[in-house]
């Protein structure tokens, strides 16, 4: 059994907008707006997510309504990105050894999103758990996306070969 | 480094920008001023003022470093500047 599952959800829709007007536009399309920097809010079907102070992504089906008419201040932003959601009760493990964040000592209560760079990748973190074991939704520029996922399937696939009992071959 | 909206982050996920340096207005400063701002850095150790960026979120601040001890002193979004 694997100690980690991946999931590619790169083809859910998700949109972002980012600059000084983002907050009000997105709250008058009847958003939640996260008020913390680098926090999120669920939303039906996906989430909002405040990347630093004045940029938004927004995934799942409410992010159709980002393509209403921009407001000044508000710009556009591209996300084409390789979405992936990992799960495992090893994956605290992968994340230590991948990225310089540690994942445990965030409070998950407080819904952080970390902006870090993993396996020398920019990728956006959202931390959590599912079923009493972690769980995290990962973002990264889609260019960057397969050797992203090969590079971290390789790394679990380690975690999982050393946690597995070891066969003794035949001594001489 | 600590970044003023992500928080503390290992070194490798920064970039150096230099240091803050007033640009003398082109149309008005002498030949030698502008040829000293395009050309001439300052390399005396000491407290300076410098661009960094914290590249996974792209976000530029000010970093107050030591450049003798090479010891970060102050972070600050360039907003912040009191």
């Amino acid at each position: 059994m694997s100690a980690i599952t991946f999931e590619n959800v790169s083809h859910t829709p998700r949109a972002g907008v980012k600059g000084p007007g983002a907050a009000a536009w997105l709250a008058a399309l009847d958003l939640p707006v996260p008020r913390a920097p680098n926090s999120w809010l669920p939303l039906p079907g996906g989430l909002i997510a405040r990347l630093g102070l004045t940029e938004f992504l927004v995934e799942g089906s409410e992010a159709a309504k980002l393509a209403a008419p921009l407001a000044p201040g508000v710009y556009p932003v591209l996300r084409q990105d390789t979405a992936l959601v990992l799960h495992g009760a090893r994956l605290n493990e992968l994340l230590l050894e991948t990225c310089s964040v540690d994942f445990r000592a965030l409070d998950l209560s407080t819904r952080p999103v970390v902006l870090t760079s993993m396996v020398g990748v920019g990728a956006t973190v959202i931390p959590g758990e599912e079923g009493g074991m972690p769980c995290c939704h990962i973002w990264c520029d889609s260019t960057y996306g397969e050797w992203f996922f090969e590079t971290l399937t390789d790394v679990a696939g380690e975690l999982t070969q050393s946690s597995q009992p070891r066969h003794q071959g035949a001594t001489s | 480094m600590t970044c003023p909206v992500n928080g503390p982050r290992a070194i490798s996920e920064f970039a150096y920008g230099g240091e803050i340096r007033p640009m003398p207005d082109p149309t008005t400063c002498s030949d030698d001023a502008w040829a000293d701002y395009i050309f001439n850095r300052n390399g005396s150790p000491g407290v300076k003022r410098e661009w960094w960026c914290h590249t996974p979120s792209n976000t530029w601040f000010v970093a107050e470093r030591d450049t003798a001890r090479d010891v970060v002193l102050r972070t600050y979004l360039y907003a912040e500047e009191s």
